[in-house]
């Protein structure tokens, strides 16, 4: 913007020469205008002085028809310059416009990252914290982790990243750079739960971007739910890349969708289809291949080590 | 406009290029904290999830 300050400072004093070059079709208004100007003067001063001293006037004509002549320029300059700040004012307006739409690009898939995914480490930590300190209670997260997330999804053919799950699905909640279940418009089961569909959404872009690379992940693939004291192994069996945005059986406790029709312990992420709009939605499913205990390590199982 | 700033800016031309330079931080810094937040939202980009379209700003 500093630049832009002294481009305009330096077109300050060079306002005068500026209006030399001008553009063809203002030079061709000024210098319609000059006539017009003229004419408007001269016939009101001329037959006035004529029938009083025509003979005194001839060598005041001179200097006279001079200083109208040199009075146009005069306005014109004026007029150019108004007309210049105009269309300069114009212009720096747009290339404000431009310059804060390009800002809100780096704002929302560089910016936003930053943010959520400073949050999501900070609320990471504490979840884990949390584990660390009621190390060997009560079976299932405890009410309180409850609060802060319920646990870490781990996609390897996705993200190297943790990702941790809260609860809800609002803008709000998954700005924090986390995954959210599914609280409504259908109530997701939890992975602990004796069947059902825990159903998460999370940001393609942005946010954290937690299933950018969604697209990656293929049938058979592991999608591992970490828990304070259990390992949930589901494997993909289906992808749906684009599905309508307002497609909620994809949800369902039996996925009819995704061709199943039997309850059973399924897992599905939802996010935006394709990258960087909010268009369709695209859709994985898996189910429930076994569960295994945290040991004092937190060994990874092995479908993802 | 930034003319008209630049014009109004005190001290030589270092120190006005300095005051820019402080002055445009502090308009990305208001940009980045209060408007592009609030103006997400309102722009269709960043919904991800399955919804029956009665609840708007899901996202």
């Amino acid at each position: 913007m500093a630049e832009h300050g002294r481009d305009v400072e330096d077109g300050e004093p060079s306002a005068t020469p500026d209006p030399q070059k001008d553009t063809p079709a203002e030079e061709a208004a000024d210098t319609a205008e000059i006539p017009g100007s003229a004419a408007t003067t001269e016939p009101e001063s001329d037959p006035e002085p004529k029938p009083e001293s025509e003979p005194e006037s001839e060598p005041e004509s001179e200097p006279e028809t001079d200083a109208p002549a040199a009075t146009p320029p005069r306005r014109t300059s004026r007029t150019r310059g108004t007309l210049a700040v105009i269309v300069s004012g114009f212009g720096e307006l747009l290339i404000t416009a431009g310059v804060i739409l390009a800002l809100f690009v780096v704002y929302s898939l560089w910016w936003t990252n930053v943010v959520a995914n400073r949050e999501a480490d900070r609320k990471s930590e504490k979840v884990r914290d949390n584990w660390a300190r009621d190390r060997g209670g009560s079976e299932g997260p405890g009410e309180r982790a409850l609060k802060e997330g319920i646990g870490f999804l781990r996609v390897p053919s996705m993200s190297d990243d943790d990702i941790l799950v809260t609860k809800g699905t609002a803008t709000k909640e998954l700005n924090h750079g986390t995954a959210g279940y599914y609280t409504k418009p259908v109530k997701s089961a939890l992975p602990w739960d004796q069947s059902g569909n825990f159903a998460l959404a999370a940001h393609r872009d942005g946010h954290g971007a937690k299933f950018h690379d969604i697209d990656k992940i293929e049938k058979g693939d592991p999608v591992v739910f970490e828990t304070k004291n259990t390992w949930y192994v589901y494997k993909v069996y289906k992808t749906l890349p684009k599905t309508s945005k307002y497609n909620v059986d994809v949800l369902k406790e039996i996925p009819e969708v995704s061709g199943k029709k039997e309850a059973g312990r399924y897992i599905t992420l939802t996010t935006c289809t394709p990258v960087y709009t909010s268009k369709h939605r695209y859709i994985v499913w898996g189910e429930l291949v076994r569960t295994e205990s945290v040991d004092a390590e937190r060994t990874l199982p092995k479908e993802i080590r | 406009m930034y003319g008209w700033i630049w014009r109004h800016l005190p001290g030589n031309a270092y120190v006005r290029a300095l005051l820019s330079l402080v002055l445009a931080l502090g308009v990305v810094y208001v940009l980045f904290q209060y408007v592009f937040p609030w103006a997400e939202p309102l722009l269709p980009f960043n919904d991800v999830t399955v919804d029956d379209g009665g609840e708007s700003g899901v996202g």
